[in-house]
């Protein structure tokens, strides 16, 4: 019986070390490949629409993607690199399916009794194609008489801070009569594993300084009062400031704005894990600022995201 | 006579043994070198995915030294050092950027670099081993000798990874 119950706790003791160990897993960043919107505007891979009067051209990856038989090389073989490394990429091209194919399932999608799929227009704004960090690439070909060489461009891009957190450029030796698809295999080559260093640095400054978000404040208008209506003795914006310097890793942010309406939280660092080792992004650390809100002052608020990195909390109401 | 011949083979031994002795300590004086950061790596062309085409510049005595220790210099240079570009060709950087790990990690390095160690695997010389006369020259008491290599890097970086010497990309992920 003993021998039993012992049997029992140690599998009840490995069984949470796992747990533990699984939870202690940061939240892995998802990066994806894709032309700059310079090269899509040089080769015509552009569309145009009319926003309310004024012309807006925006990347036509699709098109893109099914015309140029050198971008998918290209992006094929960053992807299969960097698979390599351990590190796979979403590809843009099967995400762009995946989306369309999603959207035709979702317009059929009628419960036993009729009922449509509920869809906000901000849900369908948000219907596009997402990474927390984006690999912008670039290249031009240089012709000088015979001689061919191709300038590269790779910039990480943070989806949610819009810095850069890589980059490698440069360009490649002028040849006679290579063919393009062996140059730019050659700079894909290159560059990369510089690029990767600089990756690595960011991931080990996200380690060590905790993961760089953005938090936005915001009010209904049907609220009852302001971001500088007092609770507790002071203005909610500070109260919301106050909370916000307690949570973040040593106290890392800067307010970029702040009126009675709205406030802007730039570089915020949050923890990678909360206080039971479990893995948080910007929703789950802004879940504790609106928890904080209702608990302490009873305002009710609503939690809007966008990635890893980016948290909308509107005060006022759900 | 007899006289003659026990004097011809002791000397013959004592050129032997003088010789072996004089190669084992440059080979000393190399290992040496290379941990003090003697050699100089430059880079050739990009070479084939997941290699690195180099030219290490190594400095010896004896010319076979300086050859054989390019090997040697190279793989250390890839971990530790990392090479500068020139026109057209991407210089890259160190697999690691902790400037102590060969201090921190020493158990490993030694025998990594140990004559015939691991670091064997990863690397090649082109050309046999042929060097070019112009990568030949005296300096001093020395010859400074360039060659041309080719570091395995996916497969050495991969090694160290498994190894836990350097982070893999996104660990803790």
């Amino acid at each position: 019986m003993k021998k039993t119950l012992r049997k029992i706790a140690l599998t009840i003791t490995i069984v949470l070390s796992l747990t533990v160990v699984a939870f202690s897993q940061a939240k892995k960043p998802t990066i994806m490949v894709v032309p700059s919107d310079v090269w899509c505007n040089t080769n015509g891979y552009m569309m145009e629409f009319d926003n309310q009067g004024t012309k807006v051209k925006l990347p036509d990856y699709k098109k893109a993607l099914q015309e140029n038989a050198d971008l998918l090389l290209v992006i094929s073989k960053i992807n299969e690199l960097m698979a390599t490394r351990g590190f796979p990429l979403k590809n843009l091209e099967s995400a762009l399916k995946t989306l369309e194919n999603n959207a035709a399932e979702d317009a059929m999608t009628t419960s036993k009794s009729g009922a449509e799929l509920s869809e906000s227009p901000v849900d369908k704004l948000k219907n596009v194609a997402k990474a927390d960090i984006w690999i912008q690439m670039t290249w031009t070909v240089n012709t000088t008489g015979p001689m061919k060489s191709v300038t590269f461009n790779l910039q990480g891009l943070d989806a949610y801070t819009d810095k850069q957190i890589a980059g490698a450029s440069g360009t490649g030796n002028q040849l006679l009569g290579a063919a393009l698809p062996v140059m730019l295999e050659t700079a894909v080559l290159s560059y990369l594993d510089n690029f990767n260093v600089q990756l690595q640095s960011h991931f080990d400054d996200l380690f060590a300084n905790g993961r760089e978000i953005i938090l936005r404040i915001r009010k209904w208008d049907s609220f009852d009062g302001d971001l500088e209506s007092q609770y507790g003795g002071e203005e909610l914006g500070t109260q919301i400031e106050k909370w916000v310097s307690d949570n973040t890793v040593q106290n890392r942010f800067s307010t970029s704005d702040a009126s009675e309406n709205r406030m802007l939280f730039e570089q915020v660092r949050i923890p990678l894990y909360d206080a039971n080792n479990k893995a948080v992004d910007a929703r789950g650390w802004a879940r504790g600022l609106q928890k904080y809100l209702k608990d302490t002052y009873k305002i009710d608020s609503k939690l809007t995201m966008k990635g890893l990195g980016q948290a909308t909390l509107t005060v006022g109401e759900k | 006579m007899e006289t003659i011949k026990k004097q011809t083979i002791l000397i013959v031994l004592m050129l032997f043994c003088f010789s072996v002795l004089s190669y084992a300590q440059a080979k000393r004086k190399a290992n040496k070198d290379t941990e003090a950061w003697r050699y100089e790596i430059e880079a050739v062309q990009t070479g084939v995915q997941g290699t690195y085409l180099i030219k290490v510049w190594s400095y010896s005595k004896k010319p076979d030294v300086a050859i054989e220790q390019a090997k040697k210099n190279a793989v250390h240079g890839i971990i530790f050092r990392g090479f500068a570009g020139r026109q057209g060709v991407q210089g890259q950087q160190a697999l690691t950027s902790n400037v102590s790990l060969e201090q921190e990690k020493a158990d490993f390095f030694d025998s990594f670099f140990s004559n015939g160690g691991k670091y064997m695997k990863f690397v090649a010389s082109t050309n046999d081993g042929a060097v070019a006369a112009e990568d030949r020259m005296k300096v001093g008491k020395e010859y400074k000798v360039g060659v041309i290599v080719s570091v395995n890097v996916a497969a050495l970086r991969k090694d160290l990874e498994d190894a836990g010497i350097i982070k893999k990309l996104g660990a803790g992920f």
